[in-house]
């Protein structure tokens, strides 16, 4: 699987890390990461498990029927586990250096340009 | 079962058998878990992702997952060679014949082809500051506006560009539609800088008289261009072959349709005999264009096709999220 992940595909991961989750409950976790923002449709979902499962991030954990509905709940796998952890600390290091570099303008607003350019 | 079960279970046919036989039951159960109770039909949303989730279903299926990324190269591609057409017609729009040749313009432009062209041109220029959702309107539009120049034209009596000019600018503009919203920058920069290149090419310092009129320049422009656009397909093919990324082939087997129809007088030429090139009897030219405009789009799918049966993964691997056999 290419990294940096896609949106989609990290909340994906981020919503198996807590527990293992069938489709339903998979789209509202990322609907809730995601503060409303990002929408998955089944088709969408099953088509970025298959992948995922291909890349051998995920793995089926079990199935049940509920109301005569099939649900197969899907877990991280530990490659998923690792892939998630390595990502994570990716963005955690991007946002503590976008972090600092704001907080350090805030506090030294920036001089005006002086014409002319570098001298 | 309910009928929205049903209507859903119809929709799953866009999956391939097997798979819909593997995970169809929990794929529908999570549309019904979606739906509102009281819905008896899906959403068009709905339908749409079925469709698309078949449609990416059946080509990983065939081992051509690679083709979309393939077709959406080919359409940055076909975007970029429109512009160009269209940076170059425009410039040729302003120069009208002589008002004593007594032959209708349209107004200080050649002929109406000058709305389509200009359309052409804000969707290169909209590709490059606002990606996605307003640049595929922008190129529908474009494709729209070029149709009708070419219905409205014998309604209000104005002279237009002739059909060997429209035709393949409609088949690039189609295969268009499919382009990335996600492309970078220098991506995006590519159709607004070829159409600045088209229009300099055209007004270049000798060239605008010898591009003075659209059937002569049309007979050898368009040709040129397929020639070239056919190249830096088959280059950027091998390139990415060597990185064993097959998108290159599918963006040249996409690009056939459009690459035929810009050289469309030279094969119909061919067909009437060498003598005929670069001017073949209309019927010749229209059966030539009608060939080309059905055979070139069926030359994907056959080609998806022949990828399952020789290249596509074995029919015994498991599926790869439940498992199970087949």
């Amino acid at each position: 699987m290419d990294t940096p992940l896609r949106e989609p595909t990290f909340l994906i991961l981020t919503a198996l890390a807590r527990e293992p989750m069938h489709g339903y409950a998979i789209i509202g976790e990322v609907a809730a990461l995601s503060d409303g923002r990002l929408s998955l449709r089944p088709g969408t979902l099953y088509g970025a498990l298959d992948r995922l499962t291909d890349a051998g991030l995920v793995e089926l954990d079990r199935e049940e029927t509920v109301d005569g509905r099939l649900r197969r709940y899907y877990r991280l796998s530990p490659t998923g586990d690792a892939t998630l952890a390595a990502e994570t600390e990716r963005l955690r290091r991007n946002v503590e250096a976008a972090t600092a570099r704001l907080r350090a303008r805030s506090v030294r607003p920036l001089a005006p340009r002086t014409a002319g350019g570098l001298a | 079962m309910s009928i929205l079960e049903r209507r859903y279970r119809q929709l799953m046919r866009a999956y391939p058998t097997d798979y819909r036989h593997d995970r169809g039951d929990e794929i529908v159960g999570t549309y019904l878990d979606l739906a509102d109770p009281r819905r008896r039909w899906p959403s068009v949303a709905d339908a749409a992702d079925l469709v698309r989730g078949g449609l990416r279903q059946r080509l990983r299926a065939a081992g051509a997952t690679d083709l979309i990324p393939g077709v959406r190269l080919a359409a940055l591609l076909a975007l970029t060679t429109a512009a160009f057409l269209a940076g170059f017609w425009t410039l040729v729009e302003q120069s009208p014949p002589p008002t004593e040749a007594g032959v209708p313009t349209f107004g200080p432009f050649e002929s109406i082809g000058i709305v389509a062209w200009l359309a052409w041109v804000i969707s290169a220029l909209l590709v490059l500051v606002a990606p996605g959702r307003p640049t595929r309107v922008a190129i529908a539009v474009a494709v729209l506006a070029t149709v009708a120049v070419l219905l409205v034209s014998p309604v209000v009596g104005l002279p237009r560009p002739p059909l060997l000019v429209l035709v393949p600018q409609v088949a690039l503009g189609v295969l268009a539609l499919a382009v990335d919203s996600r492309l970078p920058m220098p991506a995006r920069a590519l159709p607004i800088v070829a159409a600045a290149g088209g229009a300099a090419f055209a007004g270049g310092a000798g060239n605008q008289l010898y591009w003075g009129s659209y059937r002569w320049t049309s007979e050898l422009l368009l040709p040129a261009t397929g020639v070239v656009l056919l190249g830096v397909a088959l280059l950027l093919a091998v390139g990415l072959a060597v990185l064993r990324d097959r998108r290159g082939g599918w963006a040249v087997v996409a690009l056939l349709t459009p690459i035929g129809l810009l050289s469309v007088h030279i094969l119909a030429g061919a067909v009437d005999g060498l003598g005929g090139a670069p001017r073949p009897t209309y019927p010749t030219l229209v059966v030539a264009a009608l060939t080309v405009g059905l055979l070139g789009p069926a030359v994907l799918p056959a080609a998806v096709a022949l990828r399952r049966r020789f290249g596509g993964s074995s029919p015994g691997e498991p599926c790869p999220t439940c498992g199970i056999r087949r």
